[in-house]
């Protein structure tokens, strides 16, 4: 190592000597400084201080620092870096496939081959007011996310939860999840498998939930009641890019729970989360999305399960299509989302749920949901901070059609008007307001408006 | 020998790649969880510079092949510039290598060099 110091030294000197016979001593200070500032693109720390110090004293610490840097390489990469190098872009055949030439901006060079990523997470309080309620303040997320590479090929993710800070044995308070725990193999681009505690590929906001990346204090109705979210089963499947902008996830995961299906929150209730979940009977889940023009996102996903495993003797069907669209024009975005739920042998169900609870749940054959979302930056898409408008409008019906027998309630076919700001004084933190105009069709029964402060951030 | 390496070394790192004008400067954008383009083609023998900028948090950009990784600012904090010859022709993939949400898997690319 002593030697290839040297070496280095020798080199720097070698490449600096055309310099130093053809240019002058500021020239010369200038090129070394340039060294200098390339070095601490490597290591920040490098020392900044060189007022004072000669070029000889400067290219010997540069030398003391490439050789560290040579024998902290040498035990993995040291042959195949030397190699490369000496292949360049001048002798392809002896090289690696890319050869790194520079790198510049803000940026963090990893220490070593193996990817070790810090802990993640993000948290999430609110305040939410309903028409003629005092404001409840609500811790309601704090969620940590986790990860690890095996290799470039293996790795594990995951994300813990919990729900509204305090979780007590015996009693109604928050929960502990995990929201996702599994392992990718990563075998070819457009083929990779992928098995664990996985997110449902339905929707947007269920696979892509962090504070600062949607507007509203709450999650939208739609993809409450009609998508369950955070919905999370236990499932292997296969994810992969297909090129031109198309990428597919598609797994066989646990099933939904039927027993748990409501008149009020449709399906939303029967997700596992893979507790006492069943696999006897795996459902079917596939999302296909296309990215390939610049800020728009178009992403359709199918689901098919039965449900019937806490239900004996009726296995019910569920069936759930869905679509959305993510647009981002200058100042403006536009969301989009619609989805229809089908559950067979509603009817029933409805009676055995009624047997097994004296309740009946009057559980719907068709649920149907969409929303329409558009949104204006206030402030210049570069600025530092940015400020959002928006408003969305949401139809949600958790019986938009009954089985034979059953008539639907008005209270159940609901709209709403969700209107407020989000200011983000960093990319990763959302401070959000907005106010809810909730509607249903029955003369009856009432949905209150709703107030929602919140602030939400990424870490 | 090893002399004529490390001369090479510290000339390409240092000298002539650094100051050439890249062959080709392609924009990628990163965002929760997708980079646009995701599958890049270049030419082999190429100085290519990929011009890295992020749509909400901050990302990173990781080619396992070329030992790049670097870390793309989040939205209005700048940009991050990775410059690379590519010299065999081939299919490398590229990831995200900084944890950027629940999806952070699915942030992956692929660069082919023809």
């Amino acid at each position: 190592m002593v030697n290839i110091g040297r070496l280095i030294f020798a080199a720097i000197a070698l490449c600096l000597a055309p310099v130093v016979f053809a240019q002058s001593p500021s020239e010369i200070e200038r090129r070394v400084a340039e060294l200098e500032e390339k070095m601490r693109l490597i290591d920040p720390a490098f020392g900044k201080e060189t007022s004072g110090k000669d070029l000889l004293t400067r290219l010997d610490q540069l030398e003391t620092k490439l050789n560290g840097i040579l024998a902290a390489k040498a035990p993995q990469s040291a042959p195949v870096a030397a190699a490369s190098v000496v292949a360049g872009p001048v002798v392809p055949a002896q090289g690696p496939a890319l050869t790194p030439v520079s790198v510049t901006g803000d940026y963090q060079a990893s220490p070593t081959g193996e990817t070790r990523l810090p802990v993640a997470g993000y948290m999430d309080f609110h305040a939410n007011k309903e028409s003629g309620d005092p404001f409840r303040p609500d811790f309601h997320r704090f969620v940590l996310l986790f990860g690890h590479s095996f290799s470039d090929r293996i790795k594990f993710w995951s994300e813990v939860e919990i729900e509204h800070a305090l979780v007590e044995g015996g009693e109604e308070t928050g929960e502990v999840a995990v929201e996702q725990a599994y392992l990718d193999f990563f075998v070819k681009p457009y083929f990779n498998l992928r098995a664990g505690m996985l997110l449902t590929p339905m929707g947007i906001v269920n696979e892509r939930h962090e504070p600062p990346s949607f507007n509203g204090v709450e999650r939208p109705f739609v993809e409450t009641l009609i998508i369950p979210t955070t919905w999370r089963e236990l499932g292997f499947g296969i994810t992969g890019d297909l090129g031109k902008g198309f990428r597919y996830r598609t797994y066989l995961t646990s099933s939904l729970d039927a027993s748990r299906f409501n008149a009020e929150g449709g399906i939303s209730e029967g997700k596992t989360s893979g507790f006492d979940a069943s696999l006897r009977n795996p459902a079917k889940v596939g999302r296909l999305e296309f990215a390939g023009v610049r800020r728009l996102t178009l992403g359709t996903s199918f689901y098919s399960g039965h449900a019937g495993f806490n239900t004996p003797g009726v296995n019910p069907g569920v069936t759930i299509a869905e679509t959305d669209s993510r647009y981002s024009f200058r100042r403006f975005d536009l969301r989009a989302l619609f989805a229809n739920t089908w559950v067979t042998r509603a009817g029933q169900l409805n009676r055995r749920i009624q047997q097994q609870t004296g309740v009946n749940p009057n559980v719907a054959s068709q649920m149907r949901g969409y929303y329409l979302e558009p949104a204006f930056h206030v402030l210049p898409r570069r600025a530092r901070n940015d400020l959002i408008a928006f408003v969305r409008y949401e139809r949600y019906n958790t019986q938009q059609s009954m089985p034979a027998g059953y008539v639907p309630l008005p209270q159940f076919d609901r709209f709403s008007w969700v209107t407020g700001i989000t200011f983000k004084p960093n990319a990763d933190v959302a401070i959000k307001f907005d106010y809810n105009f909730n509607r249903n069709n029955s003369s009856v029964v009432r949905t209150p408006n709703g107030i929602n402060l919140g602030v939400g951030w990424w870490f | 020998m090893r002399f004529l390496k490390v001369l090479l070394v510290i000339g390409i790192a240092f000298g002539q790649d650094v100051e050439r004008k890249p062959d080709r400067v392609i924009n990628i954008l990163a965002e929760r969880f997708t980079y646009n383009p995701s599958r890049i083609t270049v030419k082999q023998g190429e100085l290519v510079e990929f011009v890295l900028s992020s749509d909400d948090t901050d990302h990173g950009f990781k080619i396992p092949a070329a030992g790049i990784d670097v870390a793309i600012p989040q939205q209005g904090r700048g940009e991050a510039r990775v410059r690379f010859v590519a010299k065999e022709k081939g299919t490398f993939g590229f990831e995200c290598s900084r944890a950027c949400g629940a999806g952070h898997h699915l942030m992956r690319g692929t660069l082919v060099v023809r």
